[in-house]
């Protein structure tokens, strides 16, 4: 994140350098393979919310509690949450900067642990028992 | 992203007329150069420019990506509600299941799709494909044809139908 001010020597300096470049090489590259593995979590989450939805907690354990489905889900779900959070670092990024930058990133970081924390908490709870 | 880009480019634009200028003109009088990230941006913004399809579908999909962000609470309330137990599970199932629920899932299901064909659009301009004139505007229009087509035939098949 950019923080100090661009001067005209900086910008007059071909050997300026803008921003920390392997970071945001290695964003690029993890937006793009968690976005490409997200197809796969959709098609998941299509299966399982039409076979689910409405249904009651037995179908919900037989259908999300056979680890063929349940482990998949969770893992896929771990993706998408780093895919979350990449994304809404790059809209923090454009809107905001300094310390209250940090603030949202960290909120976007604690609400995409929740999110994992707990889908993934409840998968293996069906899981595991049930 | 393209929000993003659109907004460096100009940015770098800037940029680069001010270094031009201060080669070729020397040390004439120049307006004010110090950059910062709040005094961007420095041309002309979005209501300058004719608007235009693909940069509504860099907004939407950028707003999609906002919708989806928040839309995963939505699919972990329901995993949280199954994981503990029956009558939280019920609850769950009538809030979803109201006619204000079904709405907020169809648009859930349209964002997602959107979004994941935006997504496809952005692994084709990766491989510096379709970004000619007519190209780009075709894929937009496909982007946005194609998500609507895709979630009403979703939501008739597995919901309204079966």
């Amino acid at each position: 994140m950019r923080e100090t001010v661009i001067t005209r020597d900086i910008v007059a300096n071909p050997k300026s350098k803008y921003g920390d470049a392997p970071a945001s090489t290695r964003h690029f590259i993890t937006q793009r393979v968690t976005g490409a593995i997200n197809i796969a979590f959709l098609l998941l989450l299509l299966f399982v919310v039409v076979r689910l939805a409405g249904e009651d907690r037995s179908e919900m354990v037989a259908t999300i509690g056979n680890g063929w489905i349940g482990i998949p889900l969770a893992l896929l779900l771990v993706v998408v949450t780093i895919h979350m959070r990449n994304g809404m670092r790059d809209i923090l990024e454009d809107y905001f900067a300094g310390r209250i930058y940090r603030l949202y990133m960290m909120l976007n970081t604690l609400f995409c642990i929740a999110v994992a924390v707990l889908g993934v908490g409840s998968i293996l709870k069906l899981v595991f028992w049930g | 992203m393209a929000v993003a880009t659109l907004r460096l480019g100009q940015g770098s634009l800037a940029a680069l007329e001010v270094s031009n200028r201060s080669k070729l003109r020397g040390a004439r009088r120049q307006p004010e150069i110090s950059m910062s990230v709040r005094s961007r941006p420095l041309s002309p913004h979005l209501q300058i420019y004719r608007w235009t399809i693909t940069m509504t579908m860099s907004i939407v999909h950028r707003a999609t990506g906002i919708a989806n962000y928040a839309g995963s609470a939505l699919l972990v309330i329901w995993l949280l509600a199954a994981a503990a137990g029956g009558t939280a599970l019920d609850t769950a199932n009538a809030v979803y299941g109201s006619w204000f629920g079904q709405i907020v899932l169809f648009g859930y299901t349209w964002s997602l799709v959107h979004h994941m064909l935006g997504g496809l659009r952005h692994f084709v301009w990766d491989f510096i494909l379709g970004m000619e004139a007519g190209q780009r505007e075709a894929l937009a229009w496909g982007n946005l044809i194609a998500s609507v087509v895709l979630t009403l035939l979703i939501w008739t098949l597995f919901v309204w139908v079966l």
